[in-house]
């Protein structure tokens, strides 16, 4: 008698629980996709983000080498002018 | 001569039971999985010596300040302890039969003042807690340790793949199906009267097929501490067995021209949506399910920390030296349940069938959702990457990849088979808050 009972218990939270999880999963489906609905309409295309940034930060390093390439020119020309004398 | 008797008595070897040996033997055996075979060696490791720990005879350091004196305190304070406990012992039987009388009394429904006073003399007669019983009480007993593992785990985790495709979700929920059926198929081995299972403890069972230590950890520690050896080391041998176990279940269940279904390519996922999912998914928590919340908020939290950008070194602490430190705790924690008389049972070789069961039927559950689907969506989904809902992050997702990789060298499953694997987690995170919100 008492068996049954427990049977019954377990099948109860059985369905319980597999609802409970696809119902939780399903609303996080229906949000997530509702998000990123939202961030693609309010914010710009991430591909363009991407690009800017990409564009923004290729020409420092451009700008910085220009100017260590100045920078060790000058030291080799002065370091061999040193040594010739 | 009489102190060479007294140091013989002593010593381990005299002391040795039948089931200390074996549990030793047991422990010894994690060690060799872990060290030779490569079984997730970062938690056996801990959980094999803490169990060779924990059996040591007399040194007692699995068990508490009160157990410790009524194994081998002398008669004078068996008696005064017998006095708090509110019991008289049999003046004509000896040491050892009020020993027996005594543990029996103290396991069994005394009044929880009666113990403490008991508990007192016990200290206050120079008996402590064993060094494994306070950490199992401060790691576990508290549920902290599960739940920072827990942070370390959503540190690591990377919601992208999961992000670019949500209804791999559902895939995550499926395979949660292996818990519940594991649950019923413990209950229904208890109603026909071939185990003994209480419904916490077939509840504790079954999240073995969640496939997540910590989760199982923190259930069993709530639901059923009793089973907690058995089900943890259950649980993290099963885990590191998943490259053997699905894929038969995997090929049984799938043609070959199923498993060469290619998959569209994942959209790229702006940091946004990464930094907004934990508090979409928090706030979902809060809302539905706070019996989750310990666990998918620290999981929730953790993911924030990594993906804000902000608290590098706050991230890095939790996926890396934190997680460590607790990882070590917990170890020894699960250790100090691998005690003769709780695992050398019965049940335990029930816990350990039905584990690998869950396993089995949560695999076949994601692969069968996977292909139901297909059949209703217009985007492709290779059947195989449904394997990858139970959790075992990334370990299922890289055996739905090895096995698609067969059936054609050129289709890479393994970013697609990280959302069903993150789906998981949460899966059997909601799953956990469900049947302890039932049965707590």
């Amino acid at each position: 008698m008492q068996d049954l009972e427990l049977l019954q218990d377990g099948l109860a939270l059985m369905a319980l629980g597999m609802g409970v999880v696809f119902v939780f999963l399903t609303i996080l489906v229906i949000s997530v996709t509702l998000m990123s609905k939202l961030i693609g309409r309010f914010q710009p295309v991430p591909a363009a983000v991407d690009t800017g940034k990409k564009a923004s930060s290729s020409s420092p390093p451009a700008a910085q080498s220009d100017e260590v390439m100045a920078v060790i020119s000058a030291a080799v020309h002065r370091y061999r002018s040193t040594r010739r004398r | 001569m009489d102190k060479l008797v007294t140091l013989w008595e002593g010593s381990g070897l005299y002391n040795l039971e039948l089931g200390q040996a074996v549990m030793i033997m047991v422990g010894l055996l994690l060690l060799y999985l872990a060290i030779n075979k490569k079984f997730e060696p970062l938690l056996l490791v801990p959980i094999g010596f803490g169990g060779i720990l924990a059996n040591i005879p007399e040194a007692g350091l699995a068990i508490s300040a009160l157990d410790q004196a009524i194994e081998v305190a002398k008669p004078a304070v068996l008696q005064q302890m017998a006095a708090a406990l509110g019991a008289t012992l049999d003046p004509l039987a000896n040491a050892e039969a009020w020993r027996e009388s005594l543990k029996a009394l103290a396991h069994d429904g005394v009044a929880p003042d009666q113990l403490r006073a008991a508990r007192d003399i016990a200290v206050g007669s120079g008996y402590s807690d064993g060094m494994l019983y306070s950490f199992y009480k401060v790691a576990i007993g508290s549920g902290i340790a599960p739940l920072i593992i827990f942070m370390g785990v959503g540190a690591m985790t990377d919601f992208g793949p999961l992000l670019a495709n949500p209804r791999t979700l559902f895939l995550g929920a499926a395979a949660q199906f292996g818990i519940f059926a594991t649950l019923f198929g413990a209950v229904a081995l208890s109603s026909v009267g071939i185990m003994d299972f209480s419904l916490n403890q077939a509840a504790a069972i079954g999240i073995i097929g969640g496939a997540d230590g910590p989760t199982s950890i923190y259930v069993s520690s709530v639901l059923a501490p009793e089973l907690l050896g058995a089900i943890a080391v259950a649980a993290y041998a099963y885990m590191a067995l998943v490259p053997l176990i699905q894929p038969p279940i995997m090929r049984l269940l799938t043609t070959q021209k199923e498993r060469q279904i290619k998959m569209t390519q994942l959209r790229p996922v702006s940091k946004l949506e990464k930094i907004v999912f934990p508090l979409v998914l928090l706030i979902l928590v809060a809302l539905f399910l706070p019996d989750a919340a310990p666990l998918l908020g620290m999981f929730c939290f953790g993911n924030l920390m990594r993906e804000c950008g902000v608290v590098e070194r706050l991230s890095d602490t939790a996926q890396n030296a934190l997680i460590n430190i607790v990882t070590i705790i917990l170890g020894l924690s699960v250790g100090s349940k691998l005690m003769a008389e709780s695992f050398l049972s019965f049940e335990t070789l029930g816990i350990l069938g039905l584990g690998i069961v869950a396993f089995g039927i949560g695999t076949a559950a994601g692969v069968l959702m996977a292909k139901l689907m297909n059949l209703v969506s217009k985007m492709p989904i290779n059947p195989l990457i449904g394997a990858a809902g139970v959790s075992a992050v990334p370990m299922a997702a890289r055996v739905a990849n090895k096995v698609g990789l067969e059936s054609n060298p050129h289709n890479f499953l393994l970013m697609h088979a990280m959302g069903p694997n993150v789906a998981g987690v949460i899966g059997s995170a909601v799953a956990a808050g469900v049947m302890i919100k039932y049965l707590g």
